[in-house]
């Protein structure tokens, strides 16, 4: 066993561990606390292929920015009332049974699949230099493209996040 | 030395003193507290374990919902912190792109100057009371 | 490609527009030129594009070829029957009518995309371009509480299937090293692949969320019901449509050559999107609850033309989005003139309103699939197309058997209207110039079901 592989198996650990914790734990507020452990941890796996980009990216964005808004969120709720509706016991088992038979079959289906394209050692792909270059040039119809969404995002700001004022309002 | 260089001969051990800082960082804290835990007196009066409110009794608990005026800042600001975030791999990149790969940012951004400017215009960005 | 810069370049138009124009009305008729323009735009397109073999654009992340060409041009005539007829309804549902014109342009730019994507990434994007802005409109209502649940309810379930979308592009690419769709060769290895038929299993699932289809439905009653229904018209339309193309374009072109590993999966999923949509449509009372039921039902039947992997499928996809999205538009137009949405709202229409009436009753023919209406013929194409392949025979006389069905809910309405007492009321009376509307497009659903080849002459 290398020194990846210990790493792997330790970030591996710490994130799905986390990402249990996230559906299991009561408070929410812990809820984001695992979700950002997860994402650090899921930072580590992405250092270990090597793409230090999007390791960073994946702090600066989803750890920090939407973490802070998800804060926010919860911060907007009542969480003194009980309003959260409890599922029965039924339903839950369902639940897991059809996510177990899911998980089954897929890993029954990719225990024997072949891994064509699958290289055993890391390489320079996952680096910001190499990202860009791919990014600005094959990819650069989807990047312009993703400013539609950007701009839409914005309207929804305004239309469902903004206060109206009281002399518009018919 | 050239900080080009180094990310084209980057690997994940290169990140070693990242977590080595990390490692000291966390544990500096964590034994920190747990000294205080451990070394420090306790006295675990009534009064003592009062939330502190200025001084004044406590009504209720925090729970409670709260406005928040700066949660439309805090969305736009998740949008423009990736718009920015496409310009590093541009920036490491700037010579090789040439023209193009400069269109291509600019016709980016401009996209993004109309939200910036469209969200200005409706006082989005304004502190409304 | 043209359509899609200008979609783009107009929506932002629409958005500066809300902050120079005051007046509400004047913004929906700026939006109804251009939407006039787009459809401009797509028709130089189509007559500037040589029908030769498609071609390919920036890397090849988008292949052009008739179909596409031609789909997107026939859902930009949709919108603009959409903005002519609904342009006036959209002024009531709040305050940012150039803003909601600006997403439906944004839908349309991701009605462009998904018609002619040739790479996986711009699948994705066109979805996610297709739905952001319908999360945001299905809430705009926002006094409304059923519409912020609609616009909650739509967001969580569609970034889960986006989750779920993503996952199978991942294992795709996986299996294939690549996010070309023409590329994709799963018969060349030795064996197939599970890695990528579980992706193809994902991506069916999360495309099959994006139609509502049967066991993916379960957001589409109370997302279609709690929406403002001016958006409500739009989703259940042009949006649903264009996700039937993308669907269609992924299954077919791409893995057309392993349909005998996916077919039987989607055999099961349209037999029970044609269960579930007719038979609960049938104890709806609320006549917009009942479309919703409806356009689910619908679903099933357009999913014929997916599991069916030939031309005549794609003939039929044509037909039944273009005949569907008029009936679909039609019928939402009257109901909104209308106070009350129960059955009991349309009694005794016909002797108040008897051309709101007549129409009426054509576009519910058109969907229950009444011969001499557009809704017979789709019907006709995607049956055929299934029969061509001489496979799931059952599902035919099942989709007949259901088509019977639907007769008795989309009656009810007729009857209601024509043989019940009642005083059904209105919000405002109808102008000639709505009459006139309707009229036309009431005839465009006769004229689609008696000239179906005119929907197919410039492929």
């Amino acid at each position: 066993m290398g020194i990846y592989d210990i790493a792997f198996w330790i970030l591996t650990v710490i994130a799905i561990g986390c990402a249990l914790g996230v559906i299991l734990s009561r408070n929410p507020i812990n809820s984001v606390l695992f979700l950002i452990a997860t994402f650090f941890a899921i930072s580590g796996h992405y250092l270990l292929l090597n793409a230090q980009f999007l390791a960073i990216v994946n702090i600066i964005v989803y750890a920090g920015a939407i973490m802070v808004l998800f804060l926010f969120v919860i911060m907007l709720m009542n969480l003194n009332a009980d309003v959260e509706p409890q599922k029965g016991r039924l339903v839950q088992l369902a639940g897991v049974v059809s996510g177990g038979a899911l998980l089954l079959v897929l890993l029954a289906a990719l225990r024997t699949a072949k891994y064509p394209t699958l290289e055993s050692t890391p390489n320079e792909i996952g680096l910001i230099q190499n990202l860009g270059e791919v990014l600005f040039t094959q990819y650069v119809l989807p990047f312009e493209i993703s400013s539609v969404l950007f701009l839409s995002a914005m309207i929804g700001a305004i239309v469902i996040g903004k206060k109206e004022d009281s002399t518009h309002s018919a | 030395m050239n900080i080009l260089m180094l990310v084209a001969t980057n690997t994940p051990f290169n990140y070693f003193p990242v977590v080595l800082q990390l490692v000291v960082a966390v544990g500096f804290v964590v034994v920190m507290m747990a000294a205080t835990h451990l070394l420090g007196p306790k006295r675990r009066t009534k009064d003592k374990l009062i939330n502190f409110e200025s001084g004044i009794p406590a009504i209720g608990n925090a729970r409670q919902p709260m406005g928040i005026k700066y949660f439309l800042v805090a969305i736009l600001f998740v949008l423009f912190d990736v718009e920015v975030i496409f310009f590093y791999p541009y920036a490491v990149n700037f010579k090789s792109l040439g023209l193009e790969g400069f269109y291509a940012v600019l016709l980016f951004v401009a996209f993004f100057f109309c939200g910036f400017y469209y969200i200005i215009k409706k006082g989005a960005l304004e502190w409304e009371d | 490609m043209k359509a899609i810069i200008a979609a783009t370049i107009l929506g932002i138009v629409m958005m500066f527009a809300g902050l120079q124009m005051k007046n509400k009305s004047s913004v929906v008729t700026l939006a109804i030129v251009l939407a006039f323009l787009l459809l401009g735009v797509n028709i130089w397109d189509l007559v500037a594009t040589p029908a030769t073999a498609p071609v390919g654009y920036f890397n090849n992340m988008l292949r052009i070829d008739r179909y596409a060409l031609w789909f997107s041009t026939l859902m930009t005539g949709v919108t603009v029957l959409y903005t002519l007829l609904v342009g006036k309804e959209i002024q009531k549902v709040g305050v940012h009518v150039a803003e909601y014109f600006a997403l439906i342009f944004f839908i349309l730019c991701g009605v462009y995309i998904l018609s002619c994507y040739n790479n996986m990434l711009m699948l994705f994007l066109g979805i996610e371009i297709l739905s952001i802005p319908q999360y945001i409109l299905a809430g705009s209502d926002k006094k409304n509480l059923k519409s912020s649940e609609a616009s909650l309810k739509y967001f969580l379930m569609g970034a889960f299937s986006t989750g779920i979308l993503l996952m199978g592009i991942t294992l795709l690419y996986g299996a294939t090293g690549s996010f070309n769709i023409v590329a994709y060769s799963f018969l060349q290895s030795d064996a197939l692949n599970p890695l990528a038929l579980g992706g193809v299993i994902f991506v069916m699932i999360a495309l099959g969320f994006k139609v509502s289809a049967a066991p993916m439905h379960m957001w589409t009653p109370d997302v279609y019901d709690g929406s403002p229904t001016p958006f409500t018209a739009y989703m259940a339309t042009v949006v649903k449509a264009s996700a039937f193309f993308a669907f269609i374009r992924l299954f077919q072109v791409s893995f057309g050559s392993i349909s005998s590993q996916w077919t039987v999966v989607l055999s099961v999923i349209t037999a029970a999107t044609l269960l579930i949509g007719n038979l609960t449509a049938v104890f709806q009372q609320s006549v917009k609850r009942m479309l919703s039921y409806s356009s689910i039902a619908q679903a099933g039947f357009m999913l014929f033309a997916v599991l069916a992997v030939n031309a005549v499928a794609w003939q039929g996809i044509i037909i039944y989005a273009v005949a569907y999205s008029i009936a679909t538009i039609g019928i939402f137009t009257v109901l909104m003139k209308l106070k009350d949405y129960t059955y009991d709202g349309f009694n005794g229409l016909a002797k108040k309103e008897p051309l709101l009436a007549f129409v009426t009753t054509i576009f519910l023919f058109s969907l229950a699939g009444i011969p001499l209406t557009g809704g017979f013929m789709a019907k006709y194409y995607v049956i055929q197309a299934v029969m061509v392949q001489n496979q799931f025979l059952w599902l035919v006389i099942f989709g007949l058997l259901m088509a019977a069905i639907s007769v008795y809910y989309y009656f009810r309405v007729i009857i209601a209207m024509y043989f019940k007492e009642g005083n059904a009321e209105l919000h405002a009376p109808v102008t000639q110039g709505e009459k006139v509307l309707l009229v036309i497009t009431c005839g465009l659903v006769i004229l689609i079901g008696i000239f179906p080849q005119l929907l197919l002459s410039w492929i």
